[in-house]
Formats: C-alpha cells, sequence, structure tokens
C-alpha cells in the first residue's frame, strides 16, 4: 500500500464518508486509513462538533513556527478553516492573550467569533492589555470581552485592565461596515461597533 | 547554496533588525523549501510591492554582510529588454535577489497574490510563500536547466491545477508584452517528452492552441 499515492489522490479537505467513497471501501476501513495518514504525516485533523474534517496533503512538511489558527482551534469551541495559514516563528508559543488579540485584529467574522472563547481562558490580564497596547486595540478588545460574557462563562476582568482598555484604541469598526443591533449597550460604553447579532452568537449555545 | 534551518535563520534575523513591518512575497525554490519540494537553493528570491520595503530590507542585508551585485546574471528570457531587474546581494554562501512588483519579465498580479496559502511572520518581516502553480508558471519563464528539474519535482509532489497556471499566463500576456502561453507550452512539453512529467495530454494540447492562436495575433498585428 503506497500511502503517497492514497494521500494524493485524498489531497485537500475530507471527511471519513468521502474518504471510503473515493477509495471505494467501508467507513471502517476509511478510519483505518485516516490513521494510517496521520501516522506518517500526511494527516491532519480539524475537530468539528458534528463533523470531523481531515485536511490531507501528499507533502509532508516540516513544521515550523506555531500556526495562529491551530492555536486558535485548540483553545476554541468554533472552530476554523482558513483559506491563507499564519505561521509566527517565536522562542516561545504564542500565549492565548496574544492569540486573542491577534485573531481579533484580523477583521476576519468567523475568527474573531471564535475568538470570544478565548476570554474564558485568560489568566493574566496585564499581559492582554500589553498586547491590547501593542495592536492599539483595547477598546476593541474590552467591548468584545464584554459581548463574550453575555453569553458564556468567562473570568472577571480586573477593574485596572478595564479602565486602561478604554484609553486605548481609536478605530470604531471591528469589522467594517458591521453593526450590532444588540448589543448597543456595549457599544456606547466602549465607543466600537460589536459586528455580532445575538443569533451569530448561538454557535455558543449549541 | 542554503537550506530550509538556515534560510529561516536569515529571516529571522532580518524580521530582528527590521524597525517596522514589511511584508514580502518568496518565489522559486525558496518558495519550493517551505513545501518542502527542494532541500537546499542557490538564492532567496523575494519580492516586494513598495519601494520602501525593499530598500530597508536591502539595507539590513548590507548590514549583515551582504554586498549589492551589478553584473547581473542572465536567468529568464528576454533579460536584456526587462527594466525592472532586481536587487541582487551576494553574502559568503547565499545571495537574495530583491524584486520589486516584477519578476523579470512577470507581473505580482492580484489573482497571485490571492493564491497565497501561507504566511510566515518573522517578527518584522512577513514572508507570504506564493502557490506551486505560480512557481512552475515563474520557472517557465526562465532559461536554467535546473528549473525544469524544479518544476518537475512541483509536478511530481502536488496535485497541479493545471487551469490555474493556463489562466495566469493568459492573464501575464494581458498585462504584460510576453507570450507567455509561448514560454509555458515549449516549457511543458520538454517536461513531459525529455522528463516524462505527469502532465495531461489535454493540458499541453490546450496551451499548444492557445499559444498558437497568440502566435498568429501577434503576427498579424506586426504585419500591420
Amino acid at each position: 500500500m503506497d500511502l503517497y499515492k492514497i494521500a494524493r489522490k485524498l489531497d485537500g479537505l475530507q471527511t471519513v464518508s468521502t474518504i471510503a467513497k473515493s477509495l471505494n471501501v467501508k467507513a471502517r476501513t476509511a478510519i483505518n486509513y485516516a490513521w494510517l495518514l496521520r501516522k506518517n504525516g500526511y494527516l491532519a485533523s480539524i475537530q468539528n462538533r458534528r463533523v470531523r474534517l481531515y485536511r490531507i496533503s501528499p507533502i509532508r512538511k516540516k513544521v515550523t513556527g506555531y500556526s495562529l489558527y491551530e492555536l486558535l482551534n485548540e483553545n476554541s469551541r468554533v472552530k476554523i478553516i482558513v483559506k491563507e495559514d499564519y505561521f509566527i516563528h517565536s522562542k516561545k508559543k504564542p500565549s492565548i492573550e496574544e492569540i486573542l488579540v491577534r485573531c481579533i485584529m484580523t477583521g476576519e467574522f468567523r475568527i474573531v467569533l471564535a475568538s470570544l472563547d478565548l476570554f474564558n481562558k485568560v489568566k493574566n490580564w496585564p499581559r492582554l492589555k500589553f498586547f491590547a497596547d501593542k495592536y492599539k486595540s483595547g477598546r476593541k478588545i474590552g467591548a468584545l470581552y464584554d459581548v463574550a460574557r453575555k453569553i458564556i462563562r468567562v473570568r472577571r476582568m480586573d477593574k485596572r485592565t478595564r479602565e486602561g482598555l478604554l484609553r486605548n484604541g481609536k478605530e470604531k469598526y471591528i469589522i467594517k461596515p458591521f453593526r450590532s443591533k444588540h448589543f448597543k449597550d456595549v457599544e456606547k460604553e466602549w465607543n466600537v461597533y460589536i459586528p455580532f447579532n445575538v443569533q451569530d452568537l448561538g454557535v455558543y449555545k449549541e | 547554496m542554503i537550506n530550509f534551518d538556515i534560510q529561516l535563520e536569515y529571516f529571522k534575523l532580518i524580521g530582528k533588525e527590521l524597525k517596522n513591518k514589511v511584508e514580502c512575497f518568496v518565489i522559486g525554490g525558496s518558495a519550493m523549501m517551505f513545501y518542502n519540494a527542494k532541500a537546499e537553493t542557490k538564492d532567496v528570491d523575494l519580492v516586494f510591492m513598495d519601494k520602501e520595503s525593499i530598500n530597508a530590507v536591502k539595507n539590513i542585508l548590507e548590514k549583515l554582510g551582504f554586498e549589492e551585485k551589478k553584473n547581473l546574471i542572465k536567468i529568464f528570457k528576454k533579460y536584456e529588454e526587462a527594466q525592472n531587474k532586481p536587487i541582487m546581494m551576494m553574502g559568503k554562501d547565499t545571495r537574495f535577489d530583491l524584486f520589486l512588483r516584477e519578476i523579470i519579465t512577470f507581473q505580482m498580479t492580484e489573482n497571485i497574490i490571492d493564491r497565497v496559502r501561507e504566511s510566515h511572520e518573522f517578527e518584522n518581516l512577513i514572508i507570504k510563500v506564493v502557490s506551486p502553480e505560480d512557481v512552475i508558471l515563474m520557472k517557465s519563464a526562465t532559461e536554467r536547466e535546473k528549473d525544469r528539474a524544479d518544476a518537475l519535482s512541483l509536478i511530481n509532489k502536488f496535485n497541479i491545477k493545471w487551469n490555474i497556471i493556463i489562466e495566469e499566463s493568459i492573464n501575464q500576456t494581458k498585462i504584460g508584452k510576453h507570450l507567455f502561453p509561448v514560454f509555458l507550452f515549449d516549457f511543458l512539453y520538454e517536461l513531459k517528452e525529455d522528463l516524462k512529467a505527469d502532465i495531461p495530454k489535454d493540458v499541453i494540447d490546450k496551451i499548444r492552441k492557445i499559444s498558437e492562436n497568440m502566435l498568429e495575433e501577434y503576427l498579424r498585428k506586426k504585419k500591420h
């Protein structure tokens, strides 16, 4: 069995059923193939609540840097698949606070939505403020924290960080030109437009 | 020659020294190393979209001991006619070729930028890796033998989307003045016949037809 040939045939995003269909095998055998491909470095899985997705590539890449979106997927319940991956080459693995700020700064709807779950994992609030200052996004981070607090369980932010965030950043839009119908109070307090309505956040209640 | 790890070290060094964020695209052998399709390369090819960025990186390379080389090596077809020649920075064991928006006769289009699938951040240096399809197309416009071997390696490793290559070659002809489909046909035909590359016959036929039509039209225009 030539795994390289199989990986070439299955190049792209797959599920167990599509693997079974392409290779003309049963689902159980498809799972076994997926296991073998993963073991040999041809497959990476993307966890999803409904369907498990596999990204298969015939190229066994050298692992270099930390993939921002892989780190986000590891820490958030909302999983994302991006067109363009972003690798950070640094000595240390980026902290939750850094991932959170960087993801919000992408300005991509699904990425910002997924990053809300990271507020629950923030342990070091001064570090969050440090990165918010670095990316000049204090008010955006603070406003999204308040939105996250309304729908998911989130640790309490200390007063000093909150006041610091309120003083930082001038930009009004998190994602241009989205404004919220439902979070007017948060928008007013932080002077930032929230890109979500209540229905958008339904993914966290499923 | 430098390998992937040394290339990363250079990028880290440059990124550390840069004062502002600089974005560029990596092409050729350096891009292939990101795809694990090549072990080492002679030169690192970077394409910048603005003059400020290219000058910033050039200055840092000078600080790192690289020297600008004035007598350029002829790599691309129509090299003499090219107006936008690269800045070649020679080091002890490698060379950095810095291009501004164009790679000799080949232009960085929105489509190429859109096809980028991965970016790498080295502090202030952000490197975007162009797609394998674009690497093959750029290699088709060169005259070096090893570029054929590189293209063959990419074809063997990836499921190449041939339509992308053909469309981009037509697009490049529209915005430039060279007949890229003709270069591409020559290149692919040679790869298939001499190096036994796995290129579908209908792809060769399609590109042959396109290049014949383009040549006819070109000759007709020239007569008038």
